[in-house]
């Protein structure tokens, strides 16, 4: 850490042993806004994040570095270290004990019975550092009693689990599910730093360490309130409805020119449904019926129908725009060329390009909140697997370079493969084409700090 | 009682912005909920509950206020801005999620609160940014689905893109989060630097930042389309939605522990020997034959309920889940013995069964009093200024 850096969680020290989305999502807000994140990895059970690799790394001269290169590696670990630890060595689980008693959170999805044979309960590491904030991102809680409390999910079936499958899909069609995304994850990942921030406000004014349990089911579920609160007291339960909500109509997805393009539109209000009737001209959307709320919901799909006719005449962006002219919310539905030529996104520097010891530099998602005092950054992209090993034991837990060489040397530890071997991702060079980096030299390789 | 007791937050948002000043609330802050006079558009939201008249009926509002207090402040008129500017000055955090053009008011607006109080925050929530060429543009959680490249991805071929759950308002709901977490930066910031600050969080920014799916890192990578593809991954089989006797069943066989063991259970269940055939191990293999494979899963989940498949297939370690309806929810057994229900007693609505907190906490951190009504609070916050 830089004395003068001025990110608002500048100096707080995270261990996070994790996988996958849920626990690194947490952990990545939280470099993001200074901590100094180290994630624990395993040879022998690597992260399925290293699994996925590239593509274009599946060749034999590419496959000692292979799991350093999935793109989806700098969006969960940017600006995190990475050490390599095989914690079923009794040594290496001692070097990852005395690395959680230097730190102030310990954030982890994996199961609560692997953490309790590890000695990682709440229970096990309160004694040891009393002023720990513990934070376990189960699927199913961490009550051995609970029913489900064994079983298994990943964030795919974790969406269907909470009810956010079945409420996805066309009437009368099967459901259409959430297969591209697992929104739980991201919502347990976020809840997990909301909590995470609490607690240290609360280790501030009481000096007390705080336990945590983020179990997915609970949080996702948490967000179908109304419907839940609904069917206590009707014994109502919602359907799937397309795109429709019952308080802005009409609001849907309409078919625009071109082969499988399409624009998104809500009208929230009256006055917006006459600019809309105004825009598309002539009697389309005349029928008196349809100025008001109720008639519009009772009248969608005739909307739906008259509305189509005038969006499939025109492309998707032209419709969005003249839509936005008129007050109405619209967007062209953005497939991935979209999102990389989006004039917005590119406008607003969403991406972000860091220094990456293994690609010169590396791209990933930026950050969205912005901070106009404190604001957030990362000083480098996704670590190689195991490349601060040698440092962050030494440094933070203490080890001598005899015990990190020890460790090593029957493989309890790792360093990073093959450091000297770097290379260029493929389309490295498309960073300056589409925009993503500008003339002000953010985005230069340089040197890692 | 809330980590965050003793710091007032003033709330100027609508979907966007109110599950997470719930969550400010239910840990501990003094939410004060800005109202018009005619009350908040959110009290109109569909479900409401029967029998109850007036602006206390919406579900909507009953969950999203919950912890708060309310405010009415006629923001038409020049006394009401100048009545809410004196608010605002009061405020540790306030959470706006007006249009760009309209976060700026020279009476209430962000650079006039941080003349009066300099401590005070500002989280702008904006469909798009404060900045750049669509800084104006309006937004909806579908719209917002839409600009972040995930509505292309859900759905089937044949038919329109779809937002996930729409009901639900997931997007808003992201949005909400990521705002209650600038704000608790900006306090914890405060406390070092002994000043307020502006924070963003755009809409369409922070779904990009849970989609890297659709995301232009990954596309870069392999230049890989992800079209719509209904309810199975094209990725191998069996990875999706099956139907079973009443509804579907989620399977998402990815590992080679996984596939064997539910090559296992076809074979107990249907009698099919041929599935065992080590040649399917391979998920390559797998995805080439998903038709078939895809037709023997369903054999197995066509003879049972989902809560049977569910219970049975994880028994034997396969990542199964039943795709759950409201009602399936309200009467699981794992809720239930959680004990995450809570019983709330509320005034308009009567007895009522309502969702627990969303994680649990060694702490006794939850304030979960009901919404408010329709200007409860007016004259004590307001006399107090």
């Amino acid at each position: 850490m830089m004395d003068d850096d001025h990110r608002v969680l500048a100096g707080l020290k995270v261990f996070e042993l994790s996988v996958a989305v849920a626990a690194p999502c947490a952990g990545r807000y939280l470099a993001y806004h200074g901590a100094d994140v180290v994630k624990v990895e395993s040879r022998v059970n690597p992260d399925v994040a290293r699994l996925f690799g590239s593509a274009w790394a599946r060749t034999e001269e590419y496959l000692p570095l292979f799991m350093d290169t999935s793109p989806y590696l700098p969006e969960m670990t940017a600006g995190k270290r990475s050490i390599g630890l095989e914690l079923k060595d009794t040594d290496a689980l001692a070097a990852a004990h005395k690395l959680i008693e230097g730190c102030d959170v310990f954030l982890s999805n994996f199961t609560p019975d692997a953490l309790e044979r590890m000695g990682m309960s709440y229970a096990q590491l309160h004694p040891v550092n009393p002023g720990l904030i513990h934070v376990m991102m189960p699927g199913f809680g961490a009550d051995p009693e609970l029913p489900y409390y064994p079983f298994r999910a990943f964030g795919p079936n974790q969406a269907p689990l909470v009810g956010l499958d079945a409420l996805t899909g066309h009437p009368g069609e099967e459901p259409a599910g959430i297969a591209s995304v697992a929104p739980p994850d991201y919502v347990a990942g976020m809840h997990a730093v909301v909590s995470i921030l609490s607690a240290l406000e609360h280790r501030d004014q009481t000096g007390e360490g705080v336990s945590l349990v983020i179990s997915q089911m609970e949080t996702t579920v948490s967000l179908l309130g109304p419907y839940l609160v609904d069917h206590a007291i009707t014994g109502r339960t919602p359907e799937p409805v397309g795109n429709r909500i019952p308080w802005a109509a009409p609001t849907g997805v309409y078919p625009s020119r071109g082969h499988d393009r399409w624009v998104a539109l809500s009208v929230s209000d009256d006055a917006q449904w006459a600019a809309l009737a105004a825009l598309v001209g002539g009697d389309a959307l005349a029928d008196p019926g349809w100025t008001t709320l109720e008639g519009r919901v009772a009248a969608h799909d005739a909307i739906d129908e008259a509305l189509g006719t005038w969006t499939a005449a025109i492309s998707p962006a032209e419709a969005a725009a003249r839509l936005q002219a008129a007050g109405i919310a619209a967007y062209e539905v953005l497939d991935h060329r979209g999102v990389l030529t989006d004039p917005q996104l590119r406008d607003r520097r969403v991406y972000d390009v860091a220094p990456s010891v293994r690609f010169g530099r590396d791209l990933f998602t930026g950050h969205p909140i912005r901070m106009s005092d404190t604001p957030a950054s990362v000083p480098w992209a996704g670590p190689n697997m195991g490349q601060h090993t040698r440092e962050v034991l030494g440094e933070r837990a203490g080890l001598s370079e005899t015990e990190i060489e020890a460790l090593m040397e029957r493989e309890a530890a790792f360093g990073e493969r093959v450091p000297e071997m770097t290379v260029t991702r493929p389309f490295d060079r498309w960073y300056e084409i589409v925009g993503l980096v500008g003339d002000d030299g953010a985005a230069d390789g340089g040197e890692e700090s | 009682m809330g980590p965050w007791s003793g710091n007032r937050v003033v709330d100027l948002t609508g979907l966007a912005g109110a599950y997470g000043t719930r969550l400010l609330a239910a840990l501990g802050a003094e939410v004060i909920k800005m109202e018009p006079p005619g009350g908040d558009p959110m009290r109109t939201y569909a479900p409401h509950a029967p029998g109850v008249d007036g602006p206390e009926s919406g579900l909507w509002w009953a969950f999203l206020s919950a912890g708060k207090k309310s405010v009415v402040i006629d923001r038409s008129s020049a006394d009401g801005e100048a009545q809410l500017a004196a608010l605002l000055a009061t405020a540790d955090v306030v959470l706006d999620d007006s249009p760009a053009g309209l976060q700026d008011r020279p009476v209430s607006g962000y650079s006039a609160v941080r003349v009066a109080n300099p401590a005070t925050s500002w989280i702008a929530i904006t469909p798009f940014g404060l900045t750049g060429p669509r800084r104006d543009w309006t937004t909806s959680d579908l719209v917002a689905w839409a600009s972040c490249g995930l509505a292309s991805t859900i759905g089937f071929a044949d038919s329109p893109p779809l937002a996930p759950a729409a009901p639900v308002q997931l997007a808003m709901h992201f949005t909400a989060v990521n705002a209650a977490i600038a704000s608790m930066l900006a306090l914890r910031g405060r406390r070092r630097t002994g000043r307020g600050q502006l924070v963003e969080v755009a809409i369409q920014e922070a779904m990009v930042s849970m989609a890297p799916e659709t995301g232009v890192p990954l596309f870069l990578d392999d230049q890989v389309p992800r079209p719509r593809a209904g309810n199975r991954r094209p990725v191998t089989s069996p990875f999706g939605l099956f139907p079973c006797q009443d509804g579907y069943v989620a399977i998402l066989a990815l590992q080679p522990n996984h596939w064997q063991a539910m090559a296992r259970w076809i074979c107990d269940a249907t009698g099919n020997e041929g599935v065992l055939d080590e040649v399917f191990n391979d998920i390559a293999v797998r995805h080439e034959a998903s038709e078939a494979v895809d037709a023997w899963t369903e054999e197995l989940t066509l003879a049972a309920t989902k809560h049977e498949l569910f219970v049975e297939g994880q028994r034997r370690g396969i990542p199964i889940t039943p795709v759950n309806t409201v009602a399936d929810l309200r009467g699981d057994p794992h809720l239930a013995q959680a004990g995450w229900w809570r019983d709330e007693d509320h005034p308009a609505l009567g007895q009522v069964q309502v969702p627990g907190a969303p994680f649990l906490v060694s702490h006794q951190w939850w304030n979960w009093s009901v919404a408010p009504t329709l200007g409860q609070h007016t004259h004590e916050v307001l006399g107090g200024l």
